[in-house]
């Protein structure tokens, strides 16, 4: 061919292969692989311990969660639109039932609706995103292919797997988020792969899947501090759920959505800094992310950052009472955090219960005041109490720069500046709860206890702490969905 | 029970609107009917009849049967017409999304500048909400004709936000984003919410926007359009069940912004003779089902035909062609040598190129399947190559395509189209809009329906029940519910 001219940009070049079958040595065709290939033996002792962990306290999150006017307003919305095709479990009432996509939304929306639920390293809120559809789908499927408690717990590390391994394609995702919130981001294909996998699509299936969730994806972190925070996690798992049960359908995508492609965003549209790597397929042995890295647990219904101001609160309260003889606000004339920098939860004077649970300002003051910060802290009329906010008027923050807004790395420091001059400080590196200072299995019990009790009976509530300690020999896994 | 209706509440929000999300919310409340003028009336009603058209032609497609399928797990008493299908109703939100991806699904939809498809992302919603009213509301033509435009022109608006948007895009697919927040504030403007209510369907509607633009020339981009439609449908419903967002969501950087790299939100203009975009600036309606940008290129492959062939043969000498050249812009995502799918095949500069050079024009058929794989196009397509010249921007207000074929007698034939007919700066007549729309419904409606959805949306301001719309959509004729038809 006579090519006097220089070619230009050569572009996007298509194969002669027909869409369904990605090329092997794609990202994207890497997760599909990875998703339709591994095996239940993959999973080691302490992955299927953490997962388990991550279960039941997610399903504890979404129970007390179903008391939240968020959740009405989404369930009330569901009931009006659909009723039939109603086979699907919701958090905390036992005689409704809704369509699949509908349920694991309206779950997603109880779990995350306190900011009571897990994160993770790099950052996200993974099991909310993926529990509902996985129980969705449970019930979804004719009695005769139920997926068994092993097949369950396997599907929901998948999904977790992959939205570890998406989040690692990018140094953005190490911080704490600024554009799009995480959960609505990974969360989706999180959520599509888990359920691929427990659907056992093919891996071409598989890699559409992601495909389509990732037109599904992203959501801006305005949102979060608002009642709409709550649906980033129902939408995910909702989405990503709908994207698997479309590409069993057939849907195609494009097969190269987690890889680079120049000039046409895939999944890099999230990000301003993206480099994928591909996944290896499984053979004998695969180290999954939760192996190395567990979860946080929190211990009140506030986003993470503020764990550690609130530990570090009350280490300096104690001081205080030590010093004075009572917690004395009076004598008080400053008080200092040093907190990294992070515009969503920094609120000196937050107006709504979505806004104290992204506070520094506000947790801090409420465990000052109180020794203890739990779900009756965010009450309106909590929120709203003049002695707090005296104290709220008190605050003064500072950034400092060896303080990174990093779940990793960053620490919290409150310091009392009393008008007699002295100084008593309080500081956390690591709070109880978080991945380096794990819960113990009696903290994970109570809270769960705690959390169920708002809407299960007791007989309820053990069956369901022994199901998911079981959760490997429970031979019908929408068992789970249904004592729900 | 259906949607409940809340009554407008009287009492006046603050005149003034700080931020401009509240701005925006004040102004979807507060348009009226009053303020759309002859052009804008006459332009939307051309955009409604062209999206009906290409939604109703969609319904036959692969994609359509797909999302179908899936939706017909979901249903309710509440239910909306599916176009073109009386055997079959589905709930509002999933009328919404099958009908949308009908309208996108064959790419043969409006575009518009800055770039979206505006038409597809609101109107399968409207039409569904309107059929979701309790009985007792009636709503006009005139009612869907002021949400409508009230959709259409929040995009235009937040288009305008952001440079970025001015160029054909490359991250995010626009109706994605942008027609998202279209579809929840017509949707928002049809259920009369308050200003609050107004403002949190726009920050409920952002969380649901976007997505990536590596799925256009795949099955998936459809689903771009109706689910733009479903979710804003959707973050309006939750609004006016009082749900609530982040009452800064277009001012904040992590709000719209985050879909952007330069985002420069401003307040809308006051109401009073209410400047619309679609005033100023018309949309283009496509002549086959394809990419915009492969408009130019297969107006200028026709001409570069008919030169060749004053030799008067009846078919293309093709091997005395050595090779073609065409000189686009570059966008990646139309820069296909060889397209393996319809969806490929409608994104390739090269494919419509060669296309247009055997047959003299394109239609709907020449994406079918045995056209895209036949000898003598993927012989013509291997002497193809693309240019770029750096003068040629992707923008679809100033771009260009040139088309060359040489010769074996080293003679060079070509044309250039600067303006193909039906971009806005060249409409189509009224006549040929017609028949279009006729020739997609054709196989889709009987006759007198597709007659009557012409006269009815011709006169949808006088309309006073546009029910009648819908009734014709799913198939049934005039004289089944004459009562519909009265005209104000």
């Amino acid at each position: 061919m006579n090519s006097a001219q220089p070619q230009h940009t050569a572009g996007f070049h298509i194969t002669t292969l027909p869409l369904l079958c990605a090329p092997e040595d794609t990202v994207t065709s890497s997760f599909a692989s990875f998703i339709r290939a591994v095996r239940p033996e993959h999973l080691s002792p302490t992955v299927r311990q953490r997962s388990k962990r991550m279960i039941l306290d997610s399903i504890g999150v979404g129970l007390v969660g179903s008391t939240t006017r968020v959740f009405d307003i989404a369930l009330r919305y569901c009931r009006e639109m659909y009723s039939s095709v109603a086979v699907s479990s919701v958090y905390g009432k036992p005689g409704v039932k809704l369509s699949p996509t509908l349920a694991a939304f309206t779950n997603g929306v109880a779990t995350h609706s306190m900011d009571f639920d897990d994160t993770w390293h790099p950052a996200t809120h993974p099991s909310g995103a993926i529990l509902p559809a996985l129980l969705a789908a449970s019930q979804m499927l004719p009695s005769n292919t139920k997926p068994n408690g092993l097949d369950f717990l396997l599907a929901f590390n998948v999904g977790l797997e992959v939205q570890g391994r998406l989040m690692h394609f990018s140094t953005e995702a190490h911080d704490i988020p600024k554009r799009f919130h995480p959960p609505s981001v990974v969360g989706t294909l999180g959520s599509a792969a888990a359920t691929a996998k427990l659907l056992s699509l093919s891996s071409a299936q598989c890699c559409h899947a992601l495909g389509i969730a990732a037109s599904l994806a992203g959501a801006p972190m305005a949102n979060a501090a608002t009642q709409a925070k709550p649906l980033h996690v129902g939408n995910a798992t909702r989405l990503g759920l709908e994207a698997a049960l479309l590409a069993g359908q057939g849907m195609e995508a494009n097969p190269l959505i987690l890889d680079d492609i120049p000039g046409c965003s895939g999944f890099s549209a999230f990000y301003s800094v993206y480099q994928p790597k591909p996944l290896s397929v499984p053979g004998e042995h695969h180290e999954f992310l939760l192996e190395k890295q567990d979860i946080a647990f929190k211990r009140f219904p506030a986003h993470l950052g503020m764990h550690w101001v609130v530990d570090a609160a009350l280490s300096v309260r104690n001081l205080f009472i030590n010093y004075a003889g009572s917690f004395s606000p009076s004598l008080i004339r400053t008080i200092m955090l040093k907190i990294p920098v992070s515009k969503y939860i920094n609120r000196p004077f937050p107006s709504s219960e979505h806004q104290a649970r992204h506070s520094f300002q506000f947790n801090a003051c409420a465990a000052l005041l109180d020794g203890e910060v739990g779900l009756g802290s965010f009450s309106e009329s909590s929120i709203h109490r003049q002695e707090l906010r005296e104290l709220l008027d008190k605050v003064v923050v500072e950034h400092p720069e060896d303080n990174v807004a990093n779940f990793d790395k960053m620490y919290g420091e409150v310091a009392l500046l009393l008008h007699s001059g002295d100084i008593l400080t309080g500081k956390c590196d690591t709070f109880y709860g978080h991945w380096r200072k794990p819960l113990s299995k009696e903290s994970l019990l109570k809270k769960f206890r705690s959390n169920a009790s708002h809407v299960l009976p007791e007989e309820k509530i053990e069956a369901i702490i022994t199901m998911v300690d079981n959760l490997e020999n429970l031979s019908d896994s929408s068992q789970l969905a249904c004592s729900l | 029970m259906g949607l409940q209706l809340r009554v407008n509440s009287v009492g006046a929000m603050s005149s003034m609107c700080k931020t401009v999300t509240g701005n925006f919310a004040k102004v979807i409340h507060g348009l009226n009917a009053n303020q759309l003028t002859d052009q804008v009336i006459q332009r939307s009603k051309r955009m409604i009849l062209d999206t009906l058209g290409v939604g109703l032609l969609g319904t036959s497609t692969e994609v359509c049967h797909k999302v179908a399928q899936y939706s017909k797990i979901y249903s309710s008493d509440l239910s909306s017409t599916i176009w073109g299908h009386l055997d079959f109703r589905l709930p509002p939100l999933y009328a919404a999304f099958v009908n949308g991806v009908a309208v996108h699904s064959m790419d043969f939809d409006d575009t518009w500048h800055p770039a979206t498809h505006p038409s597809g992302a609101v109107l399968p919603a409207l039409i569904a909400l309107s059929e979701a009213f309790p009985q007792k509301k009636k709503i006009s033509g005139l009612d869907l004709l002021l949400a409508f435009n009230v959709g259409i022109e929040v995009q235009g608006r937040l288009l305008h936000f952001s440079r970025e948007a001015r160029n054909i895009p490359r991250r995010f697919h626009p109706p994605a984003v942008v027609g998202t927040m279209g579809s929840a504030a017509a949707c928002a403007k049809l259920l009369a919410l308050d200003q609050l209510e107004c403002k949190n369907a726009l920050a409920i509607a952002a969380s649901y926007a976007g997505a990536p633009l590596a799925n256009a020339a795949t099955q998936i981009k459809p689903l771009h359009v109706g689910n733009a439609a479903k979710h804003g449908l959707e973050a309006a419903c939750l609004a006016l069940q009082g749900l609530q967002g982040n009452k800064q969501i277009l001012d904040m950087e992590s709000g719209m912004g985050a879909f952007y790299t330069d985002y420069n939100p401003e307040t809308l203009p006051t109401l009073q003779s209410y400047p619309w975009l679609l005033d100023q600036q018309d949309v283009a309606i496509k002549r086959f089902p394809a990419h915009l940008a492969t408009h130019w290129v297969a107006d200028a492959a026709s001409s570069v035909r008919r030169k060749l062939m004053e030799g008067s043969e009846s078919l293309l000498p093709l091997d005395k062609i050595e090779k073609v050249i065409l000189k686009v812009p570059e966008v990646k995502y139309v820069n296909r040598p060889s397209p393996a799918s319809e969806h490929e095949a409608r994104h390739s500069f090269q494919f419509v190129a060669c296309s247009a050079l055997l047959d003299g024009s394109m239609s709907v058929q020449s994406f079918a399947s045995e056209n895209v794989h036949r000898p003598a196009l993927r012989e013509l397509l291997c002497k193809t190559q693309l240019e770029h010249p750096p003068d040629n921007t992707p923008s679809f207000d100033s771009l260009y395509c040139e088309v060359s074929a040489t010769l074996r007698d080293g003679s060079t034939i070509s044309d250039r189209c600067t303006t193909f007919y039906g971009h806005w700066r060249k409409p189509l007549k009224k006549e040929d809009l017609e028949k279009k729309f006729q020739s997609n419904a054709l196989s889709i409606l009987p006759a007198e329906a597709i007659k009557g959805i012409i006269e009815t949306v011709y006169n949808l301001e006088k309309v006073e029940d546009c029910s009648v719309l819908s009734t014709f959509l799913s198939g049934q004729s005039a004289r089944v519910l004459p009562e519909k038809l009265r005209f104000l």
